[in-house]
């Protein structure tokens, strides 16, 4: 069933716009909330760089612990909105329209949480961590080391940060024109500002669509690049046990499509209940996205299985006590289970059925379970593999993350939470244009008693 | 001379399509005349022209840019500091590449956002006429000529059906 | 045109077969001869050494490879777009399903194969353990030939559900035995609304069971039958790499047969410019991610640095093959990206069906380079680790070049057979979307208008 309501200009404003042009009840408590939980990370970063990375688990030989997997998970998520936007415009999936944007904001914000995870608290020193990234001292003549992971990882992850805000400004134009006629005042001269005199002459529409498919064929090779050359700064290395596979670029970039449509949806039903938008982000969008979730995850548990086999095929022992470790040993194979149960095993199975696809509750569920998967699953390949549990290695080391990296942890998490509350408030989060050519694209054929819909193809 | 703008706003496509027919016939050049939607329709909708750009230069240009910054960074710093890490020779193609790629695709994307606003005609100093209902559903179709001009041009819009004429800003030429 | 003129169109387009058709198929039949003799050579030679001798059956090897890559990956070509519901891909389904026709030349091709392949007594390393599991010590075989057997099958049932309404048109207009024939392939295929239902669900089935095979038979075949063969390889991306290559040379290997059936079939009315630009941009795309494919699991190997990878790399990389890696670059990635990148050459006919010729090339000295380099090594006696002297690069003999051209030429005779009797436009796909697909006026201008069914 495709359900189908066609509605005039002027309602759609009315609808998307209500979170821009005015503000419920339950926005500022959940900003107040967010940002005083970001705040509380701050002051946890704040002792840390006081008293020094002692004050987390990080010990010999684990030196990479939670922010490490946190940095991994948001670039994760992050790969959400160039999938969603990028494939999806590219492909002409009219289902798309009401989902790029949130999905492309969640991108950026994702992104910033990562590079607060990772050169900010991950390095101890951040004041020093633009120095892998830029040149140190001209008069000592020392530069950056092009060949390690580390400067290839900023290079992607700023164009890729950089692509994405670019993205989801050139898609805002008409709608921050639409925001600056029916504002006034101050506000009103805001957007003017940023929508820079857009007229909505053919010409414009018609650079409008160029963009998006140009701006998305260029997106999609960096997104497939960044989170390559994140896995590699785990795969390159031969030191650590269970990181030196061929596999991990396209296992972290299927696993990341997994955990950031997953997150898409969460926020897709988040949008539905707290802004009332079903009239927009209806059970079709779902069973869409929970349909291509099913192939997403199968993919994934593939190359899932594709690394555990090759990582025993190799026959060496100290790959072989980390997967003794990972499976057989607590925690570790607490972890493991609940990894594999809530990545895959519970909510793929659950979406093979239509109803629970068009469930908001249920897919609000699954999704959720599908990133504490995922957060587990980047947890299972980083510290395990820094254990160096083996035979005749005496450099065993555990951890524990201790209650400054939670609290930095859930900070990253408040900051994206914070962003899409801030962006709400200023932005449309669902393309008042997009939905608008939808309905004007929209068409219907009649075949006997049937009535199919159908769109305009250019 | 001074230009000067007006705007008529209609309802419906078929009468802002015929408006332009109208303004066509009136003896108004093909520059002067446009129609403003608050939403995309397909080209010729209205029976204008399809817009022609050159938005596809940029990308390669930017793309060229950026890996040409790209290549000079890598080789020189790598020249500029001359130490072997991790066993791997200077100028080793594999890292060098993949920054490369990265500095072509950010200046491939940077020319393009570039290109995009750029070939848009943004940013507009002088909106010229314009009115706030044409992101609620109605359709304009403005004229900017000269101020000798005005009045044809707003009895053609009048005629053509339009519910309101209204003059805009005006935009001088400099 | 109406379903009723699209119906006559196309049948009377599959009656056509002229003096080249036949020549051609005469030509092929030699060939093919030509290939069978260059095999028997090939049996004399490993029977003479008393040993299966399984380096000299590289070439054999890599034919196979070519063939389940190109051939047996082009039916994905009408299975992915018809999930996605993509109304460009209807008059190119069936010239892509008939590709599983071929499956049954590759299995044959394969056997001999399979039985050259050293047991896994000889202590290599291998997917089924041998040693802590107690599996049969010809287990690769076994299991092989059984996917790839079901992915013949696959193949065959693929094409024989698509093609059971067109053969209930033949079977309506034919006499005689062949419409006993007809009958007999269309099951009594009546055209009811319940058949119609049941015909889009085992579509679906068995395409995506089709896809699941074709990516156990990569991951079989490549494997077992190359990457344990060379002592110290360990990629894990390999498998899915090979799989990747299959997607983007079944796209390759389904335009030239396009161009061929719009150029001499007279076909032009139904493979139209959309569907060599729908398959264009596919092209441009696979042919991207090949490059990553390959790039990903070499900055691995080349970072890592370790004695093993060093030693494959050198094998397979910047070697004896080093050659053959800059044409397999050039084809599979360069020449497509640099060409596919501008529009004029994508939205054309001759621009993607050249790009194509060049990927099938590519492709064809890449199975050469992989399968030649690990049969070549399969016998060295260290099994974990290349240290020996690397061998150089195994050129082909002559039952290598008569085994070539004669498989490559049974492969192309059993479509050009198949194509008289199945037709290679699906013709009640083709009526289907008259259905789906309108263009009526829009204010001032005409749109194209496509249903999107459930």
């Amino acid at each position: 069933m495709q359900e189908h309501v066609q509605l005039t200009q002027r309602q759609i404003n009315e609808d998307l716009l209500s979170s821009v042009l005015k503000t419920p009840r339950w926005w500022w408590p959940a900003v107040i909330v967010s940002a005083a939980i970001f705040l509380t990370g701050i002051g946890a970063f704040g002792y840390m760089l006081n008293q020094g990375v002692g004050v987390t688990g990080l010990n010999r030989p684990v030196f990479w612990g939670v922010y490490m997997v946190n940095f991994v998970f948001f670039i994760g998520i992050s790969h959400a909105g160039i999938m969603i936007s990028a494939i999806l415009r590219l492909t002409q999936a009219e289902w798309r329209r009401p989902v790029t944007r949130a999905a492309e904001v969640l991108t950026v914000f994702s992104l910033m949480s990562a590079l607060m995870a990772a050169p900010l608290v991950h390095v101890g020193r951040p004041w020093r961590a633009d120095l892998w990234v830029f040149p140190y001292d001209f008069a000592r003549g020392v530069w950056i080391n092009i060949r390690s992971p580390f400067v290839w990882d900023p290079s992607a992850v700023m164009t890729y940060l950089t692509a994405s805000t670019l993205f989801v400004f050139v898609a805002l134009i008409p709608d921050l024109a639409i925001v600056r006629d029916r504002t006034d005042g101050l506000t009103r001269k805001f957007y003017a500002m940023m929508a820079m005199g857009w007229r909505g002459t053919p010409r414009q529409w018609k650079l409008q669509a160029v963009a998006g498919i140009l701006l998305s064929a260029l997106v999609l090779p960096v997104f497939v690049s960044v989170h390559s050359i994140v896995s590699w700064d785990f795969a390159v290395q031969i030191a650590p046990e269970a990181w030196h596979s061929t596999i991990f670029a396209p296992y972290f970039i299927i696993g990341a499509i997994h955990s950031g449509v997953s997150a898409v949806a969460t926020l897709m039903v988040i949008m539905v209940w707290v802004w009332g938008w079903g009239k927009y982000l209806k059970p079709d969008h779902l069973d869409a996205i929970g349909r291509l979730l099913i192939v997403v995850a199968t993919t994934w548990f593939f190359f899932f299985f594709l690394e555990w086999v090759f990582a025993l095929y190799t026959l060496e022992d100290p790959e072989l006590a980390v997967r003794e470790l990972q499976v057989f040993q607590w925690p570790w194979s607490g972890l493991f289970v609940v990894f594999l149960f809530t990545a895959y095993l519970i909510p793929v199975p659950m979406w093979m059925f239509r109803s629970v696809r068009r469930s908001y509750f249920w897919m609000f569920v699954t999704t959720i379970l599908v990133n504490i998967g995922m957060w587990l699953e980047r947890f299972l390949i980083i510290v395990p593999g820094t254990m160096r549990r083996g035979d005749f290695i005496f450099d065993w080391g555990s951890y524990h993350p201790s209650i400054i990296e939670i609290l930095m942890v859930i900070m990253t998490f408040a900051w994206v939470a914070l962003g899409m509350l801030v962006f709400t408030k200023l932005f449309p989060l669902i393309p008042l244009f997009d939905v608008k050519e939808g309905m004007v694209f929209r068409d219907e054929i009649r075949i006997g008693r049937r009535v199919v819909p159908a769109s305009i193809r250019e | 001379m001074a230009l000067r703008s007006v705007i008529g706003l209609y309802t419906d496509e078929d009468t802002a399509a015929n408006a332009l027919d109208a303004v066509a016939g009136a003896g108004f050049d093909k520059g002067e005349y446009d129609v403003l939607t608050g939403t995309p329709y397909p080209d010729g909708t209205f029976g204008e022209e399809e817009p022609v750009h050159k938005l596809y230069r940029f990308p390669l240009i930017g793309a060229a840019c950026g890996f040409t910054v790209g290549l000079l960074l890598t080789t020189g710093t790598q020249l500029a500091f001359p130490l072997i890490t991790g066993g791997k020779p200077l100028l080793s193609i594999p890292p060098m590449a993949i920054i490369m790629y990265e500095g072509t695709m950010l200046g491939a994307i940077l020319f393009t956002v570039v290109g995009i606003i750029f070939e848009s005609r943004l940013p507009r100093m002088f909106m010229g006429a314009y009115d706030t209902r044409i992101t609620e559903g109605y359709i304009g179709v403005t004229i900017t000529s000269d101020e000798s001009k005005m009045e044809r041009a707003e009895e053609t819009l009048k005629s053509a059906g339009a519910e309101e004429v209204k003059r805009g800003w005006e935009q001088t030429d400099f | 045109m109406t379903p009723t003129a699209i119906g006559d169109d196309l049948f009377d387009k599959g009656k056509l077969r002229g003096k080249k058709f036949r020549n051609t198929v005469i030509i092929l039949g030699i060939l093919t001869l030509l290939g069978i003799i260059g095999f028997a050579l090939r049996v004399i030679d490993t029977i003479g050494d008393g040993t299966h001798n399984t380096p000299i059956w590289g070439y054999h090897a890599a034919l196979f490879a070519f063939i389940l890559t190109a051939a047996q990956g082009a039916p994905m070509v009408a299975i992915a777009p018809r999930i996605a519901k993509a109304h460009w891909r209807r008059s190119i389904s069936r010239i892509a399903e008939l590709f599983g026709l071929v499956g049954v030349v590759s299995f044959l091709i394969y056997i001999p194969v399979a039985w050259v392949l050293p047991s896994m007594e000889d202590g290599r390393r291998t997917l089924w353990f041998y040693g802590e599991l107690k599996v049969p010590a010809h287990m690769p075989e076994v299991t092989t030939t059984l996917v790839l057997l079901a992915l013949t099958i696959t193949g065959l049932v693929l094409l024989w559900v698509s093609a059971m309404p067109d053969f209930a048109m033949l079977r309506d207009r034919t006499t005689g035995s062949k419409q006993r024939w007809f009958a007999w392939l269309a099951r009594g295929w009546i055209g009811s609304s319940k058949q119609w239902h049941w015909q889009k669900h085992r579509l679906g089935i068995v395409g995506a069971f089709y896809f699941m095979m074709l990516i156990t038979a990569h991951f079989a075949y490549s494997v077992d039958f190359g990457m344990t063969l060379v002592p110290g390889w360990i990629d894990a991306l390999y498998p899915a790499t090979h799989a990747h290559n299959s997607l983007q040379s079944g796209v390759a290997i389904t335009l030239i047969a396009m161009y061929v059936l719009y150029r001499f079939g007279g076909y032009k009315d139904y493979i139209t410019l959309d569907q060599f630009w729908g398959l264009g941009k596919l092209l441009f795309a696979l042919s991207l991610l090949w490059f990553w494919f390959w790039f990903s699991s070499f900055i691995i190997f080349w970072f890592g640095a370790k004695p093993a990878e060093e030693a494959v790399l050198d094998l397979l990389f910047v070697g004896p093959y080093l050659w053959i890696v800059f044409i397999v670059f050039i084809f599979a990635f360069f020449v497509p990206l640099w060409s596919m990148i501008w529009n004029p050459l994508r939205k054309s006919v001759w621009g993607p069906v050249t790009i194509a010729s060049g990927v099938l090339v590519a492709t064809m000295f890449d199975k050469i380079r992989l399968y030649v380099a690990a049969f070549s090594v399969s016998d060295l006696p260290n099994k974990h680790e290349l240290v020996d002297i690397l061998p150089g690069a195994v050129m082909p003999g002559v039952p290598d070049v008569l085994i070539w051209v004669g498989g490559i030429s049974a492969c192309i005779l059993i479509y050009m057979l198949a194509t008289r009797i199945i037709p290679p436009i699906n013709v009640w796909e083709q009526k289907e979307v008259t259905l789906y697909r309108i263009h009526k006026p829009f204010h001032r201008t005409e749109v194209q208008i496509l249903g999107k069914p459930d």
